[in-house]
């Protein structure tokens, strides 16, 4: 009866209609859930009339806010894939901040992003030797660098800017010398500027789709290209390589691997180094923005970064789909208050379809919920003028966390993560 | 292994705030002996600690000019990155002898209360926050008429802007920096009923992170210059870098806060953007009160309160970007010295 073969062959077809939404795999279902959800929020932008939600500007601000925990995540990725857990990401980041700060201001911004990946590296470094070589417990390792990298980079900004001609003090740097180039994509986004004409037409889901893809290419960093092409390269080197193989197996079965000859100490001390870089490289990031190193820059957005990672499922796709959701709502509550308000529609409709599936699927009570919660949303959004300005910065902590607590039913870590590996003990 | 990690970045996050600057008063010319009645002032310095080219800078400053007058030397701390150390940062400086003291930042104002009555002998000040609330005699607290020195800030902004369009971007959204968007808006108002205002706060009570964040300072800035706004006032410390930044990116102007910034930034294409500053005189209260102490007229128990008329606060002028608007400017001034313009507090 199916005319649409699945490629994977092994399942029944169970319809045209069920096949073309849910056939071809994942990477068609990952299209498929994308354009859904970029349906969802212009419905909900012609509704409440909030243009915020999907404009080029807000996207824009979306991938900035983004980069920085996204590149965190990926560290983690690296470092928890080979088994071991890095709660120090934070700090990697702060030593990246600094060593971006302090080699930017006297060598330009290539020198920057060299002195954050090489601080951050340290960082990691020191992790590994800790971890890998002391078997120090990994979660203790983690927060003793936290802790560390503070204090280190107020030590050295003591010792280095306090009295620099250059400008600076204890706790900042001078301004680093030029930033890196930014591209836009010509005709599209640059120039004509199409995508910017068919987002100020204001058309349903057209519009908005010119805004997202204009937000995504317009004016686009050297490092933002970089840090958004680092997840796809990542996903290759660790699910597509032999180097990536024997880093995930030490993360799965670090005995079976070592027995098979794969130097499991040392691939642990590449992915935590690795780890420690791109984290660093973050907090580069961070310090183009502001064009200084200041302390406190980073502001806890390691964790944020080992949150998105976790609820990613320990997978780029994920990490960086967590980041982004970060991001955007941050974004959004960075730019209009009353922005945020229309989410509750987003939450009221999308629970609503929920409800309906249950329903028909003879799950009463999970509909019944759904639907009253919905219903509550849908009251919250036409009734609430603004929220209170404690509420709305919170915004992007709580969707990650609402979004965390659904989707992680069916999270699993690599199975050796966090344990301290000895060679023989196994 | 971890216990030593965790031993030697305590060491260092000691280190970091303990050690001294080694500036003190060794170039001022004045610190021969070292005997009991030196001056020897202490300084706790706010978020941002030494070096933030702004507000704490600028009480080294007015400390650095009482000691070119009166010889003595000083000892200032700032805190660490989350700030919690700020009593501790206090009774360091009395422990050590140190009087007067003076806490810059209305952030003690929490923990200054139980630290006055702990060392009755020494006196003490605090910046920004008042002395009145906490009763004790020993403490003095130095405010400023922000509100005044903001509204002339709006009467700039509305009067250079060309869209009618302008906005104003605070750090937290504190009492304190509320002044600064009251008189804002109620200047910007007198010049121009109809213009257009966006104003926004980077982090709200409670959460001083507002402060340092130059990425947030950057996208709120620039959702304002998307907007149409063509000149943004920040008074939020750090992420005003992201301010200025975010103008510069727009081809738009920005106006600084506490300290002249156009003197600041280091960066020709920052200093393009910043129109003026409204400045906030912390080093000549500072250095006032440290004349009042060595006179021995400290009341204590009260507040000085620096406004216009004082010159605590006010516009600069760097960059000559507002030399064609001076009259009107100075219009207003007078006008609120003589209290024919009264300048509201809350927004």
């Amino acid at each position: 009866m199916s005319t649409v073969a699945t490629p994977s062959g092994t399942r029944p077809s169970r319809g045209r209609l069920t096949d073309l939404f849910t056939g071809g795999g994942r990477s068609r279902r990952v299209l498929w859930l994308l354009l859904g959800v970029v349906l969802l929020v212009s419905i909900v932008r012609v509704i409440s009339g909030e243009q915020q939600l999907t404009s080029s500007s807000t996207m824009a601000a979306a991938l900035l806010l983004a980069v920085p925990i996204g590149l965190a995540a990926l560290g983690g990725l690296f470092s928890e894939r080979a088994g071991v857990v890095n709660i120090g990401l934070d700090g990697m980041m702060t030593l990246g901040t600094w060593g971006a700060g302090f080699a930017g201001y006297q060598w330009g911004w290539g020198a920057a992003v060299v002195g954050g990946l090489l601080f951050g590296a340290l960082g990691g470094l020191l992790h590994a030797v800790a971890t890998v070589t002391f078997g120090v417990d990994h979660v203790v390792s983690g927060v003793a660098i936290n802790i560390l990298a503070a204090g280190f980079v107020r030590f050295l900004s003591e010792a280095l800017y306090s009295d620099n001609p250059a400008g600076g003090g204890v706790t900042q740097s001078p301004p680093v010398d030029g930033t890196p180039p930014t591209f836009s994509v010509p005709v599209l986004s640059s120039g004509p500027d199409l995508l910017g004409s068919l987002e100020r037409q204001g058309w349903f889901l057209v519009s908005d789709v010119a805004g997202i893809l204009r937000g995504l290419t317009s004016g686009i960093g050297l490092l933002t290209l970089i840090a958004v092409l680092l997840v796809p390269a990542s996903y290759l080197l660790l699910w597509r390589t032999a180097f990536g193989l024997r880093l995930r197996s030490c993360g799965e079965n670090p005995a079976a691997a070592d027995s098979l000859g794969v130097p499991v100490y040392r691939l642990k001390y590449v992915a935590v180094v690795i780890s420690g870089a791109l984290a660093g490289l973050g907090g580069v990031f961070l310090v183009f923005i502001a064009g200084i190193y200041r302390e406190g820059q980073v502001n806890g957005r390691g964790f944020i970064g080992l949150a998105a990672l976790i609820f990613g499922n320990w997978r780029p796709g994920g990490l960086a789909a967590g980041a982004g959701l970060f991001g955007f709502t941050d974004a959004l509550q960075l730019r209009s208050r009353a922005a945020v308000v229309a989410l509750f529609l987003l939450v009221a409709i999308l629970l609503a379809v929920l409800a309906l599936v249950q329903a028909r699927r003879g799950n009463l009570l999970t509909a019944g919920i759904a639907a009253v919660v919905a219903v509550a949303a849908l009251v919250a959004f036409l009734t609430v003028e603004e929220l209170p300005p404690g509420l709305v910065s919170f915004t992007p902590h709580l969707t990650t966390l609402l979004v965390l607590s659904l989707a992680s039913q069916r999270l699993r870590m690599p199975k050796a993560d966090g344990l301290v590996y000895r060679r023989g003990e196994h | 292994m971890a216990a030593l990690l965790l031993a030697g970045s305590m060491a260092l996050a000691a280190c970091a705030s303990d050690e001294s600057s080694s500036g003190g008063g060794s170039g001022s010319g004045g610190g021969g002996g070292g005997g009991s009645d030196e001056l020897r002032i202490g300084l706790a310095f706010d978020t941002g600690g030494r070096g933030d080219r702004s507000f704490n800078d600028a009480a080294v400053a007015g400390v650095e000019a009482a000691i070119e007058e009166h010889g003595g030397e000083f000892q200032d701390l700032s805190p660490n990155a989350d700030a919690s150390n700020r009593a501790d940062l206090l009774t360091q400086l009395a422990d050590e002898g140190y009087n007067p003291i003076i806490a810059v930042g209305f952030a003690y104002g929490e923990v200054i209360g139980d630290v006055v009555e702990q060392y009755p002998d020494t006196t003490f000040a605090i910046v920004d926050s008042s002395a009145e609330e906490v009763g004790a005699d020993n403490l003095t607290g130095l405010l400023f008429s922000e509100e005044q020195g903001s509204f002339l800030a709006g009467v700039a902004a509305a009067t250079k802007s060309e869209t009618g369009h302008i906005g104003f971007v605070g750090g937290v959204e504190t009492p304190l920096i509320q002044k600064f968007e009251a008189g804002y808006v109620a200047g910007a108002q007198a010049v121009n009923p109809q213009i257009i205002i966006d104003r926004q706060y980077i982090s709200p009570a409670g959460d001083f992170s507002g402060f340092n964040a130059p990425d947030r300072g950057l996208l709120v800035a620039q959702g304002m210059y998307e907007a149409g706004a063509d000149i943004v006032y920040h008074a939020a410390g750090g992420s005003g870098l992201g301010v200025f930044q975010a103008a510069a990116a727009a081809g738009k102007r920005a106006i600084g806060v506490d300290s002249d910034q156009y003197n600041t930034v280091d960066d020709p294409a920052l200093q393009a953007v910043i129109l003026t500053s409204m400045l906030k005189r912390v080093d000549n209260a500072v250095s006032a009160f440290i004349d009042s102490y060595v006179d021995g007229s400290v009341e204590g128990g009260s507040d000085i309160v620096y406004d216009l008329a004082a010159e605590g606060v006010g516009l600069s002028t760097s960059g000559g970007f507002i030399d064609d608007i001076q009259d009107t400017i100075d219009d207003y001034r007078q006008q609120i010295i003589d209290g024919e313009i009264e300048v509201p507090t809350t927004p």
